[in-house]
């Protein structure tokens, strides 16, 4: 078993999760979902949330999307609908805490797209608990070869490049995210300039959030859902692949009117994007926009959760945008695409560069 | 894959549930029976019903982790959703499948007691009938390590046990319970044991390879306050939620325990029978019948249908077929009846040395 028991960091996770990032209440319900070898760290979970007094709900499943045999040959209307003990249990939940364990990244890759499609619209009504808080929930991982070896890591630089980017001083990093972010909120019209990329929309009158110690462990970004239809212009996804489900898309470019894309390709994997974007309406403009700003993580591992926190990148989400933010596009899709701007890339807020090269200038 | 996993899977769905459209199956395992697992929600996913799968180290709805550090007033009640679930499910399938058959044992008894009493709304339904239900194996190399076997070795009898013509051994077996249910006393005697007990207007279920995989059994709740006399069960360990215990003796007067001893664990067996008031009663009698279960195995499934042994179940009983005690416990204990053991109906000797006279 891999995390061997006794690493005392996986207390210190379990913990961070438990108690800073959802702060369980006693009698609470929390439904604790993990992969197989998420264990030590479930197992530590499952105890912290006993000793605040509250109900434990381990499910494990067998990979991300779960069930992925049923999920394959069931008849589609089952697929696009929750059976009803899994609605209740969305329901009433009131907590959700995520382990992301996989044991092969490529898990789930060989169920049809419109299937993956037909499941996520059958569980996003439930999922709205999330998004307008009324439960808490936080996603993590937990270090495991195969998270490894598409980080292009050992299991035990994993480990370390893992634990380096959640075990941080979230204090401290809180308060300089609010920093930037007071300069985001008060300004109107966002530029990102960078390799094959020139992408202009508003924020007008919309807030952004910070993430520390909240719904993503790590944390480590500042997000907002943009204007709906204002984007214009294009950006190249061309220093990492936009990995979503399983794939791994090279060298996105999709270029952007009025909000909407009208022109998307990409090196290779193409119609699986284009079959994304067609999925449903609002598949095809931003549901977000995200800087990342987690110091403990500098590179690409093809793992979202860490990519999207790269300090000196941002990220647009195709697909549904965030109601507490003001967001108002819909759709099954939420796919976040990582932007380097290290080398030569830059942003700018109503004119001025605020970043230039990944270092901020406020 | 190995073709009789997928074998197994068939029988599980379709004769043991008969899964319809629209049915929300629930299907509690560990991760080790994946391959079962996953042959089972393909067959299911073909019939139009919905998988809800129940998955952990523990079985679900336990989780001796959290019941270990959880303040025992939670103990006691499932959470919500977890009984709604319970209350909701349109059939449901138990995979044994521990990487560990000791898992659990390290729980202080009260705390024990209280998770126990709370997992009882699970059953509620399936001992009553009230869905279709089945209690099953996959084999890992826990059981084959408590069964004395290679995980090989293991897997052939399981299949063997259990991928067999259950048509025809229902009619054998349903033969037999018919005679059992014209009778109003059961006798057992061997060395050591003469308990009889009333069965009259009784009914005697077979399972004929449904409510359990394997099958091979046919079996009573016997009347409640009858059993009298002593069994012993010297040929076979007991096995009860981690816990061994060699040689139990059970003295019975009006169909309660009045004395229990054991060579190993006493203090243990003593703590069962006081753990409610139905736990002193025998919840069942039934007869193992399964041609492919020949020796022990530490495995109570498999271990209550060796063809040739009877057992007795301290606990609770089944409504279905007459039963009126209630438990939280159902602890089955074996008896082997193929050297000196006999079985008699209303005085007439029925088996004697395992082998039938009828």
């Amino acid at each position: 078993m891999i995390g061997s028991v006794g690493d005392q960091r996986v207390e210190e996770y379990a913990k961070l999760l438990v108690e800073r990032c959802v702060d369980v209440q006693p009698g609470w319900q929390v439904v604790v979902s993990a992969e197989p070898l998420g264990r030590p760290l479930v197992d530590a979970i499952v105890r912290a949330i006993a000793r605040r007094g509250a109900y434990a709900l381990p499910r494990l499943r067998f990979s991300v999307p779960s069930e992925v045999e049923w999920l394959k040959e069931a008849p589609l209307e089952l697929v696009e609908e929750l059976p009803g003990i899994e609605k209740h249990g969305w329901d009433e939940a009131d907590c959700l805490i995520v382990v992301i364990a996989h044991e092969n990244a490529r898990v789930g890759s060989d169920v049809p797209p419109e299937r993956v499609s037909a499941m996520r619209r059958a569980v996003r009504p439930y999922q709205q608990r999330l998004l307008d808080g009324t439960m808490a929930w936080v996603g993590c991982q937990f270090p495991t070869q195969a998270l490894a070896q598409e980080a292009g890591m050992t299991l035990r630089q994993f480990e370390e490049f893992l634990y380096g980017a959640v075990l941080v001083d979230w204090d401290a990093l809180g308060a300089e995210m609010r920093r930037i972010a007071e300069r985001f909120d008060a300004a109107s019209t966002v530029r990102v300039v960078g390799d094959g990329t020139d992408l202009r929309f508003s924020l007008e009158g919309r807030q952004g959030k910070i993430d520390a110690l909240g719904a993503n462990m790590p944390g480590g970004e500042i997000f907002y859902s943009p204007i709906e239809d204002s984007a214009e212009g294009v950006i190249g996804y061309t220093e990492y692949p936009a990995c979503y489900t399983g794939h791994a898309v090279e060298g996105v470019r999709l270029r952007f009117e009025a909000g909407t894309i009208v022109g998307a390709s990409a090196e290779a994997d193409e119609p699986f994007l284009l079959s994304i974007l067609d999925s449903d309406e609002g598949a095809r403009r931003l549901g977000e926009f995200g800087i990342g700003c987690n110091p403990g993580i500098q590179r690409h591992t093809r793992n979202t959760l860490f990519d999207e926190k790269i300090e000196g990148t941002v990220h647009f989400a195709v697909g549904f945008g965030f109601p507490d933010l003001g967001g108002t596009n819909t759709s099954a899709v939420h796919w976040d695409m990582v932007k380097d701007l290290r080398r030569g890339g830059r942003i700018e807020l109503d004119g001025v560069v605020v970043q230039e090269n990944g270092e901020w200038y406020l | 894959m190995d073709p009789r996993v997928e074998a197994y899977a068939r029988l599980l769905v379709e004769r043991c549930i008969d899964v319809r459209p629209g049915q929300q199956v629930l299907i509690r395992s560990t991760p080790l029976a994946r391959p079962l697992i996953e042959e089972i929600g393909r067959l299911i996913a073909a019939r139009g019903a919905y998988l809800i799968l129940r998955l952990n180290w523990s079985m679900w709805p336990l989780d001796y982790g959290w019941a270990a550090e959880a303040p025992a007033e939670l103990l006691g009640e499932l959470p919500e959703i977890d009984r709604h679930a319970c209350d909701h499910m349109d059939a449901r399938m138990t995979i044994d499948a521990p990487e560990n058959t000791r898992e659990g044992a390290d729980l202080p008894p009260e705390r024990l007691a209280l998770v126990k009493a709370a997992e009882r709304v699970f059953f509620r339904r399936t001992m009553s009938d009230e869905i279709p239900w089945v209690g099953c194996q996959f084999p890992t190399q826990a059981l084959a390590q408590d069964a004395g076997m290679t995980l090989p070795e293991f897997e052939d009898l399981l299949y063997r046990a259990c991928l067999i013509d259950w048509d025809a051994e229902g009619d054998r077996m349903r033969r037999l319970a018919e005679r059992f249910a014209s009778a109003e006393q059961v006798r057992l005697a061997g060395p050591s044991t003469d308990l009889t007990i009333g069965v009259e207007g009784r009914t005697f279920a077979v399972d004929d390879g449904r409510n359990n995989m394997p099958g091979g059994e046919f079996f009573t709740s016997p009347l409640e306050d009858t059993a009298q006399g002593v069994i012993e069960f010297s040929e076979f360990p007991a096995v009860f939620q981690g816990h061994e215990f060699a040689g139990i003796r059970l003295e019975f007067r009006d169909g309660r325990v009045v004395d229990a001893t054991s060579q190993s664990n006493e203090g243990v067996l003593v703590s069962i029978l006081d753990r409610d008031e139905g736990a002193r009663r025998i919840g069942e009698l039934g007869i193992g019948c399964n041609p492919g279960i020949q020796r022990f195995m530490r495995n109570a499934l498999f271990d209550e249908k060796i063809d040739g042994s009877a057992h007795v179940a301290l606990g609770a009983g089944y409504p279905k077929v007459g039963g009126t005690n209630v438990s939280a416990v159902h602890w089955d204990i074996v008896k082997d009846l193929r050297r000196g053991g006999r079985i008699e109906l209303d005085g007439a000797v029925v088996q004697e040395d395992g082998r039938w006279l009828i």
